[in-house]
This record gives structure tokens, C-alpha cells and sequence, in this order.
């Protein structure tokens, strides 16, 4: 089969019978690819619906890539869907999702393959050496134990290519030494790209993760610990192959468009237009050019370079929140800025090595250190832990509790089931409530855009799986709030800055900025309902079965073109034209949301057959109870609302709490929205019908879960 | 305005370089895009002079009329405390105003540090 973009088939491994199976990608080409692919796939192949938790043995993970992948779309050639239920969420683990990048996506497609499923386990532990169609179940009894980059070491060993960087083009076929045949099987000259795990999925811990390369991680969902209870170690991958593309010369067009006009470079004047916080606009950002110290380091394809290679050896590839979930701790230890960065950046490379989920650390880790200080944590006390608590800060302290957290020793044998789970154990509840433990939602921590401010993030992450990690809208507080900070003009006021994204948010909320506003007076309206819903939606299909990359998508605005107009949805760049170029679809912009609808309504089904009733869709209590604090973190949080006049201007979001009752409400209008069962939050056979999936509405209401009809 | 602050005594200087108890801590965060708002509470004024240093991903985020009061009755140091709160009542900007602290408490820790090194 030759779908452009595909590479036609998915590889099916039982891990308990060491078979393996292609099933043709032709079958599930109706869901577009990465996450609806998955939740598609998890939807017929996952005989039990009802699980919990991931470890069950019943659950079927999924690693899929997009049509997209292995291409040269612009911040999207790289990225890697995972989805299965998951691990350490509270109440209920749920069918969830995490994306990585890096090539492992560009190269499974090039082995031939758009994704793997995996089900049942291993009688010992395995991993699985893929060679374009060559599916190899390997002993992987020496490499339990190893952290995740010794495993890819000592992979690329077994797999026999050629150590460092200056090989040539290696042919496939002499890899294996017992083969005689002197068939060409292709050529390549990067290494296996290996997913793995280390000890904490090996131990089954919750927040274990999934490693690639140095710094590629799916953190969230806990998916470390779904392999490790399959006893599956790793996934290596070497292809040869290509991707054909249906339009080669527009997909060129579009990605020169996109250099030519949307993207921000540092040698352009506007780049600084906010503040020295050069990171915004959205969505393409050349970062600075290498210097002697450090070299910018992309996924397959992106002509960004968000991440970093030093010349010291160590923080390599990390970004975002692993390098900086030390850093409050490092400075109580750290003679200066130097020695603080370093023990940032190597804090950085031991989450990675033990595969553990550092994003629970950005809150969690101020509650531990509340226990301790409290007296409740520590050497003999209530909650008993041997952890050198005095020397947190020190790098000692961070591998020792890394350590623990990943092989459930110390605190960690209490914390293996989620955060959540340890405070209940502990008779820590009332941390809930008064924010000491800020584990907003679904057992997992706060990202740094707080509910109780942003709204499209906590109201986004509350109505689906997890935390959203979507960043779609919230350069505005960030763009805003820093400029303010350094008392720059405006660049873009108020109530330019909803219109220009208005334009943008077809069809629901096309033409409505007041979906933006998140005043007292709006936080529980029809138009912030219909904010969430274009979020969950756009990224559902865009971000996360398109892929997207999170952080450069969408565009809504756009400084270096004149009119301040972004790449989303736009005729010349816009993602629908990469789509399309690589596909030969003729896929509107639109068009992607209603499928993020269906790939939605697909895993709400799935929650709903989990488990899931709309009374248990509610915040951790501090969220209702606590006001956020004014300067408690920062000095404001500057947010485009509207006034008693009804006129637009950046207002702080800081003071306030989310009165429950109201949210309840908005609830409801958000079910409504949605076509599903008001009281129960069930999706309704009408809903389902519409969208072609009845096969959906009769799961449901086999299990006497469809909802209601209403008037 | 006149930021010059006098060299603290003896027992000041301690308490300059000392750590202050869990429960006496500043409230403090940091901006950092794409991570969001960091919690980074502060104990110690070496620890406030490292979330202050200007670095190009992020933002300090202190409330600063919280901070001249913690620096008065925390650390006890009201020299510190009334430049402290002249900086903020005179900065153009927040992101200014963290500047000017940051030389300010770089400053105040090496006076205390001298204080203590002469008598010693």
C-alpha cells in the first residue's frame, strides 16, 4: 500500500507470545494519526476497557506517529505520540497520552512502520530490535538494571553500528554477521533511535517515563511503568526507507513561507519587541546562534534548536522543566550562578537516566520539603525516610531521592502508586486543601499556569485526562506579564491581541473574543466553555495525531508580519497546507477540528467506560478553598479582560479562588456543548451517530454507560 | 536617591548570612517561559541574590513590598529594609527594580562577610 505520508503499515507486538503482525495503517487512516490512530487502535485491540491502571496486563500502549513525521514540516517532523492508560493519576488512572521528540518517529517510519502497539507481557524481559521489516524479540535480561542511557549504548553496541559521529553510510544488510545473503537491504548513517526505559519503569513506579536519546522524554501518564509491566525494556529502530510526500512543491512553498515570514529571528528587530524574554511570538523561534559554549539541538526536521548541547558534557538536550525543577533547591547549596546552573543542568541527566518524570517535582518537592520542615518527614519521624534532607540542594540529596522514588525504596515505597495516593496514605489530605500539596488535577501537579488564573489550563486539564500541557494561548500571560515587568510599551494591546486570536479559533469561537476574557465576571461563561472546547479539539487532532510540536503551534499572532496575522490556519503556512502537501488530502483547517471532536468524543468514551461520572470531575479543594495569592509567585498575572465598561484591558488574575458551585455550572453548559449527558457527563447516541461512531454509542450502551437523550 | 547603605554590625552580619527557619521563609517564584511559575521560596539572603541574578530565560517574581518587610523583621537589617523599599517606590520597572536589588544584596552580603571576617 502507498498512502502519502504513511508508511501503511502498524506493527502489532504480543509481548507474551513474542509474535509479531502488521495491520494495515489503511484501516485507521479515518483518525488521521498519532493520538486517534492510538486511541483507535486502544479502542479495538484493548479487551478491557475498564482497567484503572496501566500495569494491568489488559492495557495497550501505543507509540504512533503522523503523516507529518519524517518530512520537513516545520516543528512537527519529530514528534512521537504515546497513549494507553496510564499511571499514578488519582482517582482513577485513565486512558491518557504523552508526546516525545526527537527521531525515533522519522525513523520507525523509515523501518516502514507508523506506529507500534503493545500488548500482553513478557515472560522476561525483552526488548525489540526492529530493522526495517525485520522483527527481532531480544533477550534484554543484562540491560534490567541499566539506567536509560547505558541501555542505548550498550543497543547501538549489539546492533553493531560503528561508534561516533564521522562513519559513513553503513549498509543494513552487514549488521547481521550470521546472514550470508548479500541482498541490499538499504543504507543509512545515524544510529538505532531507542526508546526506553530505566529503573524507574522497571520498578513500576508511578511518573516513570520513557527515554530517547539524552533528552527526549513522554513524561506524563506514567507509560515508564506500563513497559516496565510488560517487561519490555526498550524499542530500537534503524530504517532505510523514505516517506513519499503527494506534493513535494508545495510542501517546499510552505515551509519557505514559513522561513520567509513567520519566522522570528534574533537578528531581527521585532524579536525583542516584548521583552528580553525572547521566546514569543509564537511559533517559530530561531534560538541564538551556537556560541563556544553550546550548540542548539532540534527533533528530525525542525528548524528550531529549543534545546542545548554544552561543550561542559552534561544538561545535553534537556530543556523545559527538567532543568529546572532543582533549581529553588540548588541555590541553598550553590557558591554562585555558575555552580548553580551545574548543578541544574546535571540534576537534569539523572531524571533522565532514571527514567523518572521530573515535572512532579515542580510542586511536589516544596511539599516534601514542608513535611520535612514540619517534622512530619524524616529520620524517625511519622513518615520515616533515611534522605539526607539536610542536603537538599546538593546533588547527593537529588540522586538519592531520584533514586528512591524510582526503585520504591525510602519514601518512594509509599509514593509508587502517585502523589495523591502518599498524602492519603499519610493522612495528609488537609494538604489538599489548603495548597500545601498543589496536585490540582487527576493526581498531578500544578504546571505553573494556576487554575485558579488561567482558565483554558486548568478548566482544559480538569475536562480531560491529565495536565493539558498545551500551550496555546498562554504566551499571552507570559508575553504580557514580562512586559509589564521590564514597563515596555504594549506591543500588541488588549483588545487587539483577543481579535487577532478570534480570527483564528473556527468555528466555535470564530469572531468571539470574549471567549479570551477571564474576568470574575466571564470565568464561567458559554464563551470560555467554548475556548476549552476549540483547545481540546485543535490539539487533539493538530498537536497530538498531526504532531504538531506543543510549543510552536498554533500561531495566532505574529509580529514580523504586518498585520499581525499568524501562521495557524493561513492560506500559506498554515497547518492545514503541510497536511494537505504531504497527504494529498484536501483537509481544511476546520476540517481537523471536527476530527480532534471525534478523537475526543473517542476518549471520553473511554474514560466514561473507565469509570468516569461527571461528579468526579472536580479540582483538588485548595483549588475552591485557597485564593491565589497576589505576588505569592510573581507580581501579577496580566490576562486580556474586558471591564465593568466592557472595555479591554490587561488585568492581573491573581487574588482569587474558583467558587465550586459556579464551575459546576459551567460544567454543565460545557456538556451541553459537547452533546453529552448533562447529569452524567456520558457522551448521547445522538452525538455519536453524528460523527460516525456508532460503534461507540453501542460499547456504551452495552455497558450501560450511553447518555441520556435530552431536550 | 541615595542607595548607600552603611555597613551593618556584627550581629546583623550574622543574621545576613545566616538561614532563617522554614516558617520565616520569603514567598518567591520565577517567570519562566515556556515552564511557567516556579515556586522559589527564599531563606537566606544569598539565596535571594541567586533568584535575583539577571539570567535570560527567566524572571525573579518577589513582591517587593513583602520583601522590604521580610528584610526588617526577618533578617532585622532596617538599613537594608528602607533601600529596599526606596528602590521600589523609584524603579522605572519591576525588572529595573530586580536589578538594583541584586547589585544591592551582591553589595550587602560582602559587607557583612567583611564584618565578620575583621572580627573573627
Amino acid at each position: 500500500m502507498s498512502i502519502c505520508g504513511y508508511a501503511g503499515k502498524i506493527l502489532r507486538l504480543d509481548l507474551a507470545t513474542k509474535a509479531a503482525t502488521a495491520i494495515p495503517t489503511e484501516k485507521y487512516r479515518r483518525w488521521g494519526g498519532g493520538h486517534g490512530m492510538g486511541a483507535a487502535l486502544f479502542w479495538d485491540l484493548c479487551k478491557d476497557k475498564t482497567i484503572t491502571d496501566g500495569r494491568h496486563q489488559a492495557n495497550v500502549c501505543c507509540v504512533m506517529t503522523s503523516p507529518l513525521n519524517g518530512t520537513i514540516v516545520p516543528s512537527a517532523g519529530g514528534r512521537c505520540e504515546v497513549v494507553g492508560v496510564g499511571v499514578g493519576m488519582y482517582p482513577i488512572s485513565w486512558f491518557t497520552r504523552s508526546g516525545f521528540g526527537g527521531r525515533f518517529s522519522t525513523m520507525l517510519k523509515h523501518a516502514g512502520w507508523d506506529g507500534i502497539v503493545i500488548e500482553g507481557k513478557a515472560e522476561k524481559p525483552v526488548w525489540i530490535d526492529i530493522r526495517n521489516d525485520r522483527v527481532i524479540f531480544r533477550d534484554a535480561s543484562g540491560l534490567w538494571g541499566k539506567d536509560t542511557w547505558t541501555t542505548q549504548k550498550e543497543i547501538w553496541q549489539m546492533v553493531g553500528v560503528p561508534r561516533g559521529t564521522k562513519t559513513a553510510w553503513q549498509e543494513l544488510a552487514r549488521l547481521d554477521k550470521d546472514k550470508k545473503s548479500a541482498k541490499d537491504e538499504g543504507r543509512f548513517t545515524q544510529k538505532p533511535a531507542v526508546l526506553t526505559i530505566g529503573p524507574a519503569g522497571e520498578n513500576q513506579t508511578a511518573h516513570a517515563c520513557l527515554i530517547h536519546d539524552a533528552g527526549n522524554g513522554a513524561g506524563q501518564g506514567g507509560f515508564g511503568a506500563v513497559w516496565g509491566s510488560k517487561n519490555l525494556k526498550a524499542i530500537s529502530v534503524l530504517g532505510t526507507g523514505s516517506i513519499r510526500v503527494a506534493d513535494a512543491k508545495s510542501l517546499i512553498r510552505a515551509r519557505m513561507v514559513t522561513k520567509e515570514k513567520y519566522v522570528a529571528s534574533s537578528e531581527r528587530p521585532d524579536f525583542r519587541a516584548w521583552t528580553r524574554l525572547g521566546t514569543l511570538p509564537k511559533p517559530i523561534i530561531q534560538v541564538p546562534p551556537p556560541t563556544k559554549d553550546r550548540r542548539p539541538q532540534s527533533c528530525q526536521g525542525c528548524i528550531n534548536g529549543c534545546r542545548t548541547r554544552y561543550n561542559v558534557g552534561y544538561g545535553n538536550e534537556s530543556a523545559c522543566q527538567e532543568t529546572a525543577w532543582y533549581g529553588p533547591y540548588a541555590r541553598k547549596v550553590a557558591k554562585n550562578a555558575a555552580e548553580n546552573t551545574e548543578i541544574n543542568l546535571k540534576a537534569a541527566d539523572i531524571v533522565q537516566q532514571y527514567g523518572f518524570n521530573s515535572f512532579v517535582f515542580q510542586t511536589g518537592l516544596h511539599w516534601l520539603e514542608h513535611l520535612y520542615e514540619e517534622g512530619v518527614l524524616g529520620p524517625g519521624r511519622k513518615i520515616p525516610s533515611e534522605l539526607p534532607w539536610k542536603e537538599i540542594g546538593t546533588l547527593n540529596f537529588a540522586e538519592k531521592l531520584v533514586h528512591a522514588l524510582s526503585t520504591k525504596t525510602d519514601i518512594g515505597k509509599d509514593m509508587a502508586d502517585g502523589w495523591v495516593q502518599a498524602a492519603i496514605r499519610w493522612g495528609r489530605e488537609k494538604d489538599l486543601e489548603t495548597g500545601a500539596l498543589q496536585f490540582s488535577y487527576w493526581g498531578w501537579p500544578e504546571h505553573g499556569y494556576d487554575p485558579r488564573a488561567e482558565l483554558e489550563w486548568g478548566y482544559g486539564s480538569i475536562m480531560g485526562d491529565r495536565d493539558t500541557n498545551t500551550h496555546c494561548f498562554n504566551q499571552i500571560f507570559t508575553s504580557v506579564s514580562a512586559a509589564f515587568a521590564f514597563a515596555m510599551p504594549i506591543r500588541i494591546e488588549a483588545e487587539e491581541m483577543v481579535n487577532l486570536h478570534a480570527r483564528k479559533l473556527s468555528p466555535y469561537a470564530k469572531g468571539r473574543p470574549e471567549v479570551l476574557d477571564f474576568s470574575d465576571g466571564n470565568m464561567y461563561s458559554e464563551a470560555v466553555a467554548q475556548l476549552v472546547r476549540w483547545q481540546q479539539h485543535y490539539c487533539r487532532f493538530w498537536k497530538q495525531s498531526a504532531l504538531f510540536c506543543d510549543l510552536k503551534w498554533p500561531d495566532f499572532y505574529n509580529t514580523n508580519t504586518p498585520d499581525l496575522q499568524g501562521a495557524t490556519a493561513s492560506p500559506d503556512a498554515g497547518e492545514q497546507v503541510f497536511w494537505n502537501a504531504v497527504t494529498g488530502d484536501k483537509l481544511s483547517f476546520e476540517d481537523g477540528i471536527e476530527l480532534g471532536r471525534r478523537i475526543w468524543n473517542l476518549d471520553n468514551a473511554i474514560w466514561v467506560l473507565q469509570g468516569r461520572h461527571r461528579d468526579m470531575v472536580h479540582f483538588a479543594p485548595y483549588v475552591y478553598q485557597t485564593k491565589f495569592e497576589k505576588g505569592e509567585l510573581f507580581p501579577f498575572y496580566m490576562w486580556p479582560c474586558r471591564d465593568e465598561k466592557g472595555e479591554w484591558k490587561y488585568t492581573d488574575l491573581m487574588g482569587r479562588a474558583l467558587d465550586k458551585g459556579k464551575f459546576e455550572e459551567w460544567k454543565t453548559t460545557f456538556y451541553r456543548l459537547e452533546g453529552w449527558n448533562r447529569k452524567t457527563g456520558w457522551p448521547k447516541r445522538s452525538t455519536l451517530e453524528k460523527m460516525d461512531m456508532t460503534f461507540v454509542a453501542d460499547a456504551l450502551q452495552a455497558a450501560k454507560r450511553l447518555g441520556e437523550e435530552e431536550a | 536617591m541615595n542607595n548607600h547603605v552603611p555597613p551593618p554590625d556584627e550581629e546583623v552580619s550574622r543574621r545576613l548570612l545566616g538561614t532563617v527557619s522554614y516558617r520565616d521563609r520569603l514567598s518567591a517564584g520565577r517567570l519562566m517561559p515556556p515552564v511557567g511559575m516556579l515556586r522559589e521560596d527564599v531563606r537566606s539572603l544569598k539565596e535571594l541574590h541567586l533568584l535575583l541574578t539577571p539570567d535570560a530565560r527567566s524572571l525573579p517574581g518577589v513582591n517587593l513590598d513583602a520583601l522590604a518587610e521580610w528584610v526588617r523583621r526577618t533578617l532585622g537589617d532596617d538599613d537594608l529594609a528602607h533601600i529596599v523599599k526606596n528602590i521600589n517606590n523609584s524603579a522605572e520597572s519591576y525588572a529595573e527594580a530586580c536589578l538594583a536589588l541584586f547589585e544591592l544584596v551582591g553589595l550587602r552580603l560582602e559587607q557583612a562577610r567583611q564584618v565578620l571576617d575583621h572580627t573573627a
